[in-house]
C-alpha cells in the first residue's frame, strides 16, 4: 500500500537533505498547530453533564489524546529537521520545477473547476463531462505540441471533443441507465 | 472441519454458473487493464467499481470486487517489465529484473514468469485463507473493547513504521487519519464533533470518496505531473506461463508465498511489502545473487508470487477482525459493509458461509488472472499506447462518478477534491497515505473501544495491559514506537547483539567440539 513520490533521505545529496529538513520544519510547525487546534476543540466540547453520561466517555476524549500525539510526533520532527540543518529563514524548501508546479495547477483548476463548479449546478452531467475532458485533453496537449515544435491543429482539438462527447456520454449511460446510479 | 469441507463446497458450487463465470471474469480483465496503467491503483479500481456495483446482489458485487483486486496486482506487472514503471507501488519489485529481462529481447519470457508466479502466489494464498480465518475468527471472538482498542492502534502504527521510508511521517499520517474519522457524528451519544455546525459534515467524511481521492486524484496529479511517456519495449517472445521454471524454483515459490500471506496478515501494511520482502529473502538465499537486478528468474518470481500471496493474506485480517490489511482491502471490507455484510469476530456467526464464499471468489479470480495470461496478454497491451493526457481526464471524471454514486452527495465530490490535493502535496513531501486510510478506517472501533473499555473498568487503565492479548498487542505496538528512540534502539542492538555474540560463541565451542570428535 506504499505509493511513489516522497524522497528517500537515504540517496539524497547535503543540499537536498537540508532543503528536506526546511521543509520538513515548515511541515513540524503545521503538525503542532494541528494538534493544538484539535486538542484545543476537543477541550472546549461539550461534556454532555446535562445528559448524565458517564465521564469516560465525553466525546473529546480521543480526539484531545490525537491532539496530544499530532503535537509530540510534530515537536520530534521539528527536532529532527533541525538537527539535520534545517532553518526557517535563509534556506528554501525543496525546489519545484516551475514547469510541473504549472502543470500541476493547471489540473488541479480544471479538476476543481469541474467537480466543484460545473458538477451538480444545472449542466447536464455528460455536458458537462464533455466540456471536461476535452477541455483538458487540449490544454495539457498544447504544452506538449508547443516543445515539438508545432502547435495544435483543428484535427487535434475535434478528436479531444470526440473523445470528451463519447466519455461523457458512455459513463452517463453506463452508470445511469445500465447499473441505476443517479448522477448529478 | 467436515462443516468447513461441506461450507467450501457448497461455495465453489455456487460460483460455478454463467453469470458468477462472467463476472469473475469481466472483473479481472477490468483489474488487468487498470493494473497496466500506470498511475491507476487497486484502491481506485476497487473503489470504483463499488459504486458501479452498487445494485447487483451481494456475491456478485464482492467476486467482481476480488476479482479486480487480484487483477489490478496482475496487470500491474505488464507495465513493470515492458516500460519500467510498476503499474501499481506492488510491482515495484518486478521492474528491474523483469524490465531487464525484456531489454534482453526475453519480455514475453517475463510476463510467463509474472504469470507463473502470479497464479502460485495467489493459490497458496488462497489456501491460507481458507485455513486460517475461521481460525482467527474463532480466537477473535474472545476480543473485548481493550483487545480492539489495542489491535486498532497496532494496525495504525506499523503502517506508519512499515509503509514508506520515514516512520515519524507515517505515524502522523495515521493520527491524521484517526482524527478525520472522529468528525461528524460520534457513535454513542449522536454528538457533533469538528463540524463547526455545517450538516454536511455531520455524516463524517466517507471512507469511498477519501479513498479515491487519496488514490485516485492524487495519481492522476501525480502522473499528470511526469509529462514524460516513455517507450514500450517490444514484446517478440512466446508469454505462455513458465510451470518448469516453477518447479524449479519451488523453494522460492514457497518462501515468498509464505511471506507474502505474513505481510498480508500485518494491518496497513500493502502488497508492496509482501514483494520486497520475498525479494529480499529470495536474493539472500539464491546461488545467483549477482543476477539480481540484470534479470534474474528467481528475483521476479520472488517479486510477483510474494505480491500476490500477500492479497489473500490481506483478506484473512479483514474478514475475521474487521481490520483491513492494505488499502484495496480496506474498500473491500466498506464494500461488504454496503452490501450488509459486517467483517469482523461475529462474522462466522452471522455469515458463517461467506468467509468460504470468499475462498471460492478468490480461486475464481486466480483462474481468471491465468486465462489472461494464456491468451490476451498482446491485445491488453494495447491499452499502454493510450497517451496520458487523453487518459487522465477520463479517470478524474471516473474518480468524480465513483466518489458521488454511493450516497449521492456533492459534497463527497468536494472532499475527494480536497483529500485529493492535499495527498498529493503530502505524498510529494515523503507522507504516505496508507496509515492515513488505515486511521480513517480504524478510527470509530478505536473511539468507541476506548470509551467502553473505560467504562467497563470504571477508568481504570489496568485492563488495557492485564488481559494476555491486551498485553501482546501493548508490547508490540510500545516496542514498535519506542524503536524511534535512539537510546532505546541502541539498547535493544546492545541486548540483540550481545545473544548473538553469545549463541554464536556457544555454537562454535559446540561445532568445534563436534570437529574434535
Amino acid at each position: 500500500m506504499s505509493e511513489h513520490g516522497g524522497p528517500d533521505p537515504a540517496t539524497l545529496s547535503p543540499a537536498e537533505t537540508h532543503a528536506l529538513a526546511t521543509t520538513d520544519l515548515r511541515g513540524a510547525l503545521g503538525w503542532l498547530a494541528l494538534g493544538a487546534a484539535v486538542l484545543i476543540g476537543a477541550l472546549r466540547m461539550d461534556r454532555l453533564e446535562a445528559q448524565n453520561i458517564n465521564p469516560y466517555t465525553v466525546p473529546g476524549l480521543l480526539p484531545g489524546l490525537l491532539g496530544i500525539v499530532m503535537m509530540l510526533l510534530g515537536g520530534l520532527l521539528a527536532a529532527r529537521s533541525w538537527q539535520r540543518g534545517a532553518r526557517l529563514r535563509g534556506l528554501g524548501g525543496v525546489r519545484v520545477d516551475r514547469t510541473v508546479a504549472m502543470r500541476v495547477a493547471t489540473v488541479v483548476g480544471l479538476c476543481t473547476v469541474f467537480g466543484a463548479g460545473l458538477v451538480g449546478h444545472g449542466l447536464p452531467f455528460w455536458l458537462a463531462a464533455a466540456i471536461f475532458v476535452s477541455v483538458a485533453i487540449v490544454v495539457l496537449q498544447a504544452p506538449q505540441r508547443a516543445a515539438l515544435g508545432r502547435g495544435l491543429t483543428l484535427r487535434d482539438v475535434a478528436v479531444a471533443v470526440a473523445v470528451g462527447l463519447g466519455a461523457g456520454g458512455v459513463i452517463t449511460l453506463v452508470f445511469q441507465q445500465i447499473f441505476l446510479v443517479r448522477l448529478p | 472441519m467436515l462443516a468447513g469441507l461441506a461450507d467450501l463446497g457448497h461455495a465453489y458450487l455456487g460460483f460455478l454458473n454463467f453469470t458468477s463465470i462472467s463476472y469473475g471474469l469481466g472483473g479481472a480483465l477490468l483489474g488487468i487493464i487498470v493494473g497496466c496503467l500506470p498511475g491507476l491503483s487497486a484502491t481506485l479500481c476497487i473503489a470504483l467499481l463499488t459504486t458501479l456495483t452498487i445494485k447487483l446482489p451481494a456475491n456478485d458485487a464482492i467476486l467482481i470486487l476480488i476479482c479486480s483486486y487480484v487483477g489490478t496486482l496482475y496487470g500491474g506487472s505488464r507495465t513493470a517489465i515492458l516500460l519500467n514503471i510498476p503499474g501499481t507501488a506492488a510491482n515495484a519489485a518486478s521492474c528491474a529484473d523483469g524490465y531487464a529481462l525484456a531489454l534482453r529481447g526475453e519480455a514475453g519470457r517475463a510476463i510467463g514468469i509474472a504469470t507463473s508466479g502470479a497464479f502460485m502466489g495467489t493459490l497458496f494464498g488462497v489456501l491460507c485463507l481458507a485455513a486460517f480465518t475461521p481460525v482467527l475468527a474463532e480466537v477473535a471472538l474472545s476480543f473485548g473493547a481493550y483487545e480492539f482498542f489495542w489491535l486498532a492502534l497496532f494496525g495504525v502504527a506499523m503502517s506508519g513504521t512499515i509503509v514508506g521510508n520515514d516512520p515519524l511521517k507515517g505515524w502522523l499520517m495515521g493520527a491524521l487519519g484517526l482524527f478525520v474519522a472522529q468528525i461528524g457524528q460520534e457513535g454513542l451519544y449522536a454528538y457533533d464533533r469538528f463540524t463547526f455546525d455545517w450538516d454536511q459534515l455531520s455524516g463524517g467524511i466517507s471512507l469511498i470518496p477519501a479513498l479515491v481521492g487519496a488514490f485516485g486524484f492524487a495519481e492522476v496529479l501525480t502522473t499528470l505531473a511526469d509529462p514524460v511517456e516513455r517507450k514500450l519495449v517490444e514484446l517478440k517472445d512466446s508469454v505462455l506461463p513458465r510451470f518448469r521454471e516453477v518447479v524449479q524454483y519451488w523453494r522460492t515459490v514457497l518462501r515468498s508465498g509464505v511471506i507474502g500471506v505474513l505481510t498480508g496478515l500485518m494491518p496497513g501494511v500493502g502488497e508492496d511489502s509482501g514483494a520486497w520482502m520475498s525479494y529480499a529473502a529470495a536474493k539472500a538465499a539464491s546461488k545467483e545473487k549477482e543476477l539480481f537486478g540484470k534479470g534474474s528468474i528467481d528475483g521476479l518470481m520472488a517479486a510477483e508470487t510474494g505480491d500476490m500471496a500477500s492479497i489473500p493474506g490481506h483478506i484473512i485480517p479483514a474478514l475475521a477482525l474487521g481490520i483491513p490489511g492494505s488499502a484495496p482491502s480496506a474498500v473491500l471490507m466498506a464494500a461488504m459493509i454496503i452490501h450488509g455484510i459486517q467483517p469482523g469476530p461475529m462474522m462466522m456467526i452471522q455469515h458463517p458461509q461467506f468467509v468460504y464464499e470468499v475462498v471460492a471468489m478468490t480461486s475464481l479470480a486466480t483462474v481468471s488472472i491465468l486465462i489472461f495470461g494464456l491468451f490476451l496478454v498482446k491485445p491488453l497491451l494495447l491499452v499502454l499506447r493510450i497517451r496520458r493526457t487523453v487518459l487522465m481526464p477520463v479517470i478524474f471524471l471516473l474518480c468524480t462518478v465513483g466518489a458521488y454514486a454511493s450516497a449521492s452527495r456533492l459534497f463527497d465530490i468536494y472532499c475527494m477534491l480536497v483529500i485529493g490535493i492535499g495527498a498529493f502535496f503530502l505524498r510529494r513531501r515523503g507522507y504516505q497515505m496508507a496509515p492515513f486510510v488505515l486511521g480513517l478506517v480504524l478510527g470509530p472501533l478505536l473511539d468507541k473501544s476506548l470509551r467502553r473499555g473505560l467504562v467497563l473498568s470504571d477508568g481504570s487503565l489496568a485492563p488495557f495491559f492485564s488481559r494476555p492479548i491486551s498485553l501482546a498487542f501493548a508490547v508490540v505496538t510500545i516496542f514498535t514506537l519506542l524503536l524511534y528512540v535512539p537510546a532505546f534502539k541502541a539498547a535493544v542492538r546492545w541486548v540483540t547483539g550481545g545473544t548473538g555474540s553469545l549463541l554464536r560463541a556457544v555454537f562454535s565451542r559446540r561445532g568445534a567440539r563436534e570437529a574434535g570428535k
